[in-house]
């Protein structure tokens, strides 16, 4: 069993967690609160952050903004830029670009919209957030950033093209990131989910959740308490000498 | 410390450099330590001297300390 110093492996720092309030954002709050990290929890909905805010206290500290409102997510790095000096919250020295959408569709019947949509969500606003938080993370010569990939971006999945082009977009710039920003002391990595229980996944019945789950060498969905715990792996010291890696959380997963 | 005084500190310390060396014909790229990674370093340090945010264009735009302090003056740092 851990002591309660060896799990206090993010104590001294703060971590912003886009997507907060859907399921597997909650679980990385969880994860990330636990660990000893404040948390800017990014979200758009005010009563689930709320709600964060009301069973974590000061540990959470809820931003309200459109991940994609380029304005928005400056302003909101601007208010992280002046919290983070206090000392209950402490440096920025952690990203988790969680926030995103999937539209599932044939190539012939997507739209450009769909598609634009999807890359501005899940590529597009990660980047902006890279850069503004390497940027706080720089001055400490400090950082990890992890984003929230996915085995359909890793491998492929018939009629996820637009998703997985999304996702592979955000996993091909960690990894150059990762060259580029390691001078500076920041890690970049990735984290793939396979198929997790969640709300993105409610909608599949019990045929169609048999279906998948007969192509997971586990045999089951994965937890998003399973990827939060991966993400703080990759946010703490303990894997202070990866950057680049993209770590599948899938039980084995062939999408 | 004057803003010029702290302008000065900070490139200093981005860039590894003496005092003497710092001054508003300092250009990118012109001297070794002046390079895309210590711009990155004084870019971070800059924004926590001064207590600004910067935009990309300005980013891209601060080519010498003389450019620098035009940036600076438009988030209302006085020099």
């Amino acid at each position: 069993m851990m002591s309660n110093s060896e799990s206090m492996i993010l104590k001294g720092g703060s971590v912003l967690v886009t997507g907060a309030t859907g399921d597997i954002g909650r679980a990385i709050v969880n994860e990330c609160v636990s660990a000893g990290a404040a948390v800017f929890a990014a979200g758009r909905n005010d009563g689930k952050l709320s709600a964060l805010v009301n069973q974590y206290e000061s540990r959470v500290i809820p931003l309200n903004y459109d991940v994609t409102d380029e304005k928005a997510v400056k302003e909101a790095f601007r208010q992280i830029q002046k919290q983070q000096n206090q000392p209950d919250v402490g440096p920025l020295m952690g990203l988790v670009n969680n926030a995103g959408i999937m539209h599932q569709a044939p190539l012939s019947v997507s739209t450009m919209d769909g598609l634009k949509a999807q890359l501005n969500i899940n590529f597009l606003a990660p980047y902006q957030h890279m850069q503004l938080a390497s940027r706080l993370m720089a001055r400490h010569r400090h950082g990890s950033i992890v984003n929230i990939g996915s085995q359909v971006g890793e491998q492929g999945s018939s009629g996820l093209s637009a998703y997985g082009a999304s996702k592979a977009a955000l996993s091909g710039a960690s990894r150059s990131l990762a060259k580029e920003l390691a001078v500076v002391g920041i890690r970049v990595n990735t984290v793939a989910p396979g198929f997790i229980s969640t709300e993105l996944t409610a909608h599949f019945d019990d045929e169609a959740r048999q279906e998948v789950e007969s192509r997971i060498a586990m045999r089951r969905a994965g937890r998003a308490g399973e990827v939060a715990r991966a993400v703080v792996f990759l946010l703490s010291k303990q894997s202070a000498y990866t950057t680049g890696h993209v770590l599948p959380v899938d039980g084995l997963f062939y999408p | 410390m004057n803003n010029q005084q702290k302008l000065t500190q900070t490139f200093v310390q981005a860039l590894g450099i003496a005092e003497e060396q710092v001054s508003d014909g300092l250009t990118y790229n012109t001297i070794k330590q002046w390079d895309s990674t210590a711009h990155m370093i004084l870019i971070a340090e800059l924004e926590d001297a001064f207590d600004v945010m910067l935009d990309t264009d300005d980013i891209i735009d601060m080519s010498s300390v003389a450019k620098a302090k035009e940036i600076l003056a438009r988030y209302d740092v006085q020099f």
